[in-house]
């Protein structure tokens, strides 16, 4: 059933890959401004969720939502420009650091943005890379770079898997609470890391058993 | 000037010279001697034949036999060019032939008939030869640009996927890979272009030159070759890319999973 400020709605949706079954009859609901922290173990899953969603990969069977509208090969092409993404790999290409903020800048999508990325990069402790390269990058500073790029690109939905499993307990905090305090921003993550679970607005849905838990201090 | 021919028992005392390699290795255990008469075997029947089969083909000089020998060609060279790739033959054969023949029959059709001063755009010394030239260059290109472009794609698939993400279209998003392609498969026809006259006499303008030419002239003929062989490479590559990506790609901008002749593991992380 549709509900008028649902998000992200699966029902029965199943998916394998390789005859492996990842996920079956999954049903689940995200509604507009929910902060949605994603547990279980590796490999159960989750990832998948969010490229349904983004049409990276396509279900067996069930439906898909985004909006009230079916993800489907023509609308997937307008989901993914309201869906900021950072991947668990953190999958920012090659060259350097202003290169990627040319790149995502130019595309027609982002056209009417106003990409300044100096006081966000200030924010979360990045100075001086704007000309290194990519690959020179920690595995820290990538996952933040890319949270930079993800809030540049001005959109409210929020696709975060794994993007604070290198970073140091104080930035840890500083990027969960910088997502968790945007009331008006949809946020779907992935993590292993408790101090997304430190948060009051958070709604946990536990990957392998497909149910949601009461947040459980951490 | 006119060309001497060689007479047959000429070319037979030629063959002698193989006595020296043939001395070489058995002195020192090379171990050549069955590579090298079996080489030398295949490379004789081919050319023979070839020979008696293009000495028909300018006699009889007609367009349609022209056109059809032109067809078989461009048909080997796709073969040959997916055969190197790692795409499935029954996906990729039509737009890579349309592609290759796209290429080669324009640059081939503008030589012939506002360059070359031939009575017929048709005739085969000019619509075989110069094709075949071209073929088996833009050929070099377009296993390097497919092989480059469709292994990127997959070994980079986490990325290609960020840019998707950052919404990008699908050509915004393939352009990358693109331009790389070309790039590389364009490299080594600038490169020995660059040297030409130098470090390399084209193997064309020695038969041309041997055959009787006047050097200005075979030197004309070169040039409009390699200015031939560099169009129509980059546009077969470019096309064959284009050509190809509608049939490899889902309506998702993914890339299928079954274009490739050997089955590859599902490398979407869950």
């Amino acid at each position: 059933m549709h509900t008028p400020d649902a998000l992200i709605e699966f029902s029965d949706v199943d998916l394998s890959f390789s005859g492996v079954k990842i996920m079956e009859n999954l049903s689940m609901t995200v509604h507009t401004g929910d902060k949605v922290i994603l547990t279980g173990r590796s490999g159960c899953g989750k990832s998948s969720l969010l490229s349904l969603v983004l049409g990276f990969v396509e279900p067996d069977s069930g439906t898909i939502l985004f909006d009230g509208a079916e993800v489907n090969g023509k609308n997937v092409w307008n989901i993914r420009k309201k869906v900021s993404f950072v991947d668990q790999d953190v999958s920012l290409g090659s060259g350097p650091v202003a290169n990627l903020f040319e790149f995502a800048s130019r595309l027609k999508a982002n056209a009417h943005l106003d990409f300044r990325p100096h006081e966000l990069m200030r924010f979360f402790d990045l100075h001086g890379i704007l000309h290194k390269d990519l690959k020179e990058l920690s595995g820290g500073e990538r996952q933040r770079l890319a949270v930079v790029v993800s809030v540049l690109l001005g959109r409210s939905v929020f696709f975060l898997d794994e993007v604070t499993s290198s970073l140091d307990g104080n930035l840890k905090k500083k990027v969960a609470a910088y997502f968790l305090e945007k009331r008006d921003w949809t946020c779907l993550v992935v993590s292993h890391d408790p101090v997304w679970l430190e948060n009051d607005s958070v709604r946990v849905f536990d990957f392998e058993e497909k149910v949601w838990r009461h947040r459980t201090s951490p | 000037m006119e060309t001497p021919d060689i007479p047959l028992i000429n070319l037979a005392i030629a063959f002698l010279l193989f006595l020296i390699p043939v001395i070489i290795s058995s002195r020192y255990g090379l171990g050549l001697l069955k590579p090298l008469f079996g080489s030398v075997a295949r490379m004789t029947v081919q050319l023979g034949l070839i020979g008696i089969f293009l000495g028909y083909l300018f006699q009889w000089n007609n367009p349609f036999v022209n056109m059809g020998w032109l067809t078989v060609m461009i048909m080997v060279a796709v073969f040959s060019a997916i055969r190197h790739s790692s795409l499935r033959m029954d996906i990729s054969f039509l737009p890579v032939f349309a592609s290759f023949s796209l290429a080669t029959l324009t640059v081939v059709f503008f030589l012939n008939y506002f360059v070359i001063p031939v009575k017929s755009v048709f005739d085969a010394r000019y619509l075989v030869v110069l094709g075949g030239m071209l073929l088996g260059n833009s050929l070099r290109g377009n296993i390097v640009g497919i092989s480059t472009f469709y292994e990127r794609l997959r070994e980079d698939s986490n990325h290609y996927l960020y840019i998707l993400s950052l919404g990008a279209t699908e050509s915004e998003a393939l352009m990358p890979y693109l331009r790389e392609s070309v790039r590389l498969a364009l490299k080594p026809t600038l490169a020995s272009m660059a040297t030409m006259g130098i470090v390399t006499l084209p193997g064309m303008m020695t038969g041309v030159i041997l055959g009787g030419a006047d050097p200005r002239v075979a030197i004309k003929y070169q040039v409009l070759i390699m200015i031939g062989i560099v169009t129509s490479t980059i546009t077969s590559v470019v096309l064959t890319i284009i050509l190809t990506k509608r049939v490899c790609m889902n309506r998702y901008g993914i890339l299928r999973n079954d274009v490739f002749r050997k089955k590859t593991p599902v490398r979407k992380k869950t």
